[in-house]
């Protein structure tokens, strides 16, 4: 029943930045200190030429232009589909069903039809709300909880990660089911309008957010010191305001990252929409699912408004994941890759 | 017990301010509410007769015992595939796409390893499939596997292999349309687990290696593959878990409903509940998929070590 001891010495400067533990980081840096805890030697810098080569030869895994072939033929293959997306948002709708695509009409319509053809600004607006109501409550929660579990040994606190982490595996259709249940039992019993409002989805998407920002944020609040709120608390701090006042800045990056993540379940989602929200609550994902299911079988098909709303919608993530790609595997190669 | 629970009170009051442990009480609840209950109702439900008529007040329904179990693994569901079928189709494709994208992903991590000019950007690019939403990803397939006009046929067409209608959104065609679109989009993920694998390796072993005289296949038999063993194994497992549990991918990519060579597990569950209103049978579904995933499951709480680690 004591306190876990600090996990990694003061005075680390990836420590005390702030910057999380660097063996979980997918990063384009060569080379981080391998699991025997040997950092990069400090002399290896002198005699850089030769080194240079020595050490660029042994760690080669495949020959140069072998390298280069394989990546020619991968990029091609990832930007095909994605080219044939971006070329088709901007090809008048007729054109995309009987399969001409040239050059020559390239038009913006599609980008300008699809807000009044089907619903995505409200769409865009509801998603906002969901899936960052459903972050914003999971990085919260999750906060609180990482907090005790990286700070204190207690009996259970075993069984309470392992529970957090099997019940990222527990299957989403077994979890639908009996929410949908619940939800519309409340409705008739208490004709208390849920489904189709805001909550039952925001509530729904922390089953993913909690186990995920918990885990995200102990994973970072294991490499950081603790001597900071302890002074917090030696000076009369409540454990809370030690936690808000001291851990939340020092542990920002990881609450950004922990709030992204969970963020884009909800963006990405289409299973949980489908049947909990309606017409006015439709996330984007469900907004453009109905407007695909209308482009079948139409007499007028909308395949270009279809991949201008794809590319919209596609963008933002894009974005948000190449920013954060250096911990996309975060957990996983910490998990394992030194375990 | 109410003794109990005041012993617990007294506990909490007496850790509020050294060791607040009661921080943890919100995930625990949420957890609990929104997890575990669910997963003990769903079983509670696959022994119910829950149809539309008894829907609405389902704590009620009559039980019915493994009858659900039995009508889902005799009788072809909504779309015409029994649960036995749908079992067979989710494995093929989870268990297909795990093995066809390790060996494509490792290949992608070894040629991206050594930095190169614009080596970023290739990176960058290898990540696009991956992190595109499925619903989008299922948007672009539904478009790329147009009969006729589709890029997919017009190609076929063009190197005269088909007649240009192939019909790859409907009949058995469906399914290998959805297994190659899945393989496009999850590769990067054994990508980026054995990218991080490489990373882990120390650069003093390469040098050793190198000044030992190690051919390149020794080097790789030696000192690449032991390092990448574990994250590499560990990724193939949640890959599997993955590809187990989309539900997108073939919701989003047919016109609904889907054609019965793409019925999965999630798909079944969510026709048979939300199209046929037989929640009983929904519910028997969704737990012999739980069934199924308890080995896999198991496995991978060994081996992230997590808990372990942290004492």
């Amino acid at each position: 029943m004591r306190a876990l001891r600090p996990p990694r010495p003061a005075g680390n400067p990836a420590v005390t930045t702030g910057a999380p533990s660097r063996t979980l980081e997918v990063d384009d840096r060569p080379g981080p200190p391998g699991p025997d805890g040997h950092a990069a030697a400090p002399g290896r810098r002198r005699g850089r030429g030769r080194q240079h080569s020595v050490q660029a030869e042994a760690e080669q895994l495949m020959s140069p232009w072998l390298a280069k072939l394989v990546v020619a033929v991968i990029v091609l293959i990832v930007l095909v589909p994605v080219g044939y997306m971006l070329a088709l948002s901007f090809t008048p709708n007729q054109d995309v069903a009987l399969g001409t695509v040239s050059f020559a009409t390239l038009t913006l319509e599609n980008y300008v039809h699809m807000w009044s053809d089907a619903p995505l600004a409200s769409g865009l607006v509801n998603t906002l709300i969901i899936a960052g109501g459903a972050a914003l409550a999971s990085v919260a929660v999750g906060l609180l909880a990482a907090y005790p579990l990286t700070r204190f040994s207690f009996r259970g606190r075993r069984g309470y990660l392992y529970t957090l982490i099997g019940v990222q595996t527990v299957p989403a259709t077994t979890l639908l089911l009996p929410l949908f249940a619940v939800f519309s039992w409340i409705q008739t019993t208490i004709s208390l309008h849920l489904i189709g409002t805001y909550w039952p989805i925001i509530i729904t998407y922390m089953t993913f957010g909690v186990p995920l920002s918990t885990w995200v944020l102990v994973l970072y609040l294991r490499s950081v010191p603790r001597d900071m709120e302890e002074a917090a608390l030696v000076d009369g701090c409540s454990p809370l305001k030690a936690l808000w006042r001291v851990v939340v800045p020092v542990a920002l990056p990881a609450i950004v990252v922990a709030f992204v993540f969970t963020f884009l379940v909800g963006w990405n989602d289409v299973l949980f929409a489908s049947v909990l929200t309606n017409q006015s609550t439709g996330t984007l994902a469900i907004a453009i699912e109905r407007f695909a299911s209308t482009a079948n079988g139409d007499s007028l098909p909308i395949y270009g408004e279809l991949m201008a709303a794809a590319v919209v919608s596609s963008l933002p993530v894009v974005v948000l994941y190449l920013c954060f790609q250096r911990y996309l595997v975060h957990g996983l190669a910490a998990g394992s890759a030194t375990g | 017990m109410p003794a109990a629970v005041r012993r617990g009170w007294a506990w909490l009051v007496r850790n509020w301010r050294d060791r607040p442990l009661w921080m943890l009480i919100p995930a625990g609840v949420a957890v609990f509410v929104i997890v575990i209950v669910p997963v003990c109702l769903t079983i509670w439900l696959s022994l119910l007769n829950v149809n539309v008529s008894t829907l609405r007040e389902w704590l009620g329904a009559p039980f019915y015992g493994i009858r659900n179990f039995v009508n889902a693994f005799t009788q072809p569901s909504v779309l015409g595939v029994t649960l036995g079928r749908s079992i067979l189709i989710s494995v093929m494709f989870s268990v297909l796409t795990t093995v066809l994208i390790t060996p494509f992903g490792i290949l992608a991590a070894f040629s991206v390893h050594r930095r190169f000019r614009f080596c970023g950007v290739a990176r960058a690019i290898y990540l696009i499939p991956y992190v595109i939403p499925t619903f989008v990803t299922a948007l672009i397939a539904r478009v790329v596997f147009l009969n006729g006009t589709g890029l997919v046929d017009q190609t076929l067409k063009f190197l005269h292999l088909t007649n240009g209608n192939t019909y790859w959104l409907i009949g058995g065609n469906a399914y290998w349309a959805m297994q190659l679109v899945e393989l496009w989009a999850t590769w990067p993920f054994i990508y980026l687990v054995t990218l991080a694998g490489l990373q882990s390796i120390p650069k003093e072993h390469y040098e050793a290696a190198a000044l030992d005289g190690a051919s390149k296949p020794q080097r790789l038999r030696y000192i690449v593959f032991p390092g990448i063993t574990n994250v590499l194994l560990l990724g193939m497992l949640l890959s599997t878990l993955f590809h187990f549990g989309n539900f997108t991918l073939a919701f989003v990519m047919f016109s609904s409903p889907p054609p019965p060579s793409v019925e999965v597990l999630p798909i079944a569950a969510y026709y048979n509940a939300f199209d046929f209103f037989d929640f009983g049978v929904a519910a028997a579904i969704a737990v012999v998929t739980m069934v199924i995933l308890i080995i896999p499951g198991y496995i991978y709480l060994r081996m992230t070590r997590l808990a372990g680690r942290v004492n």
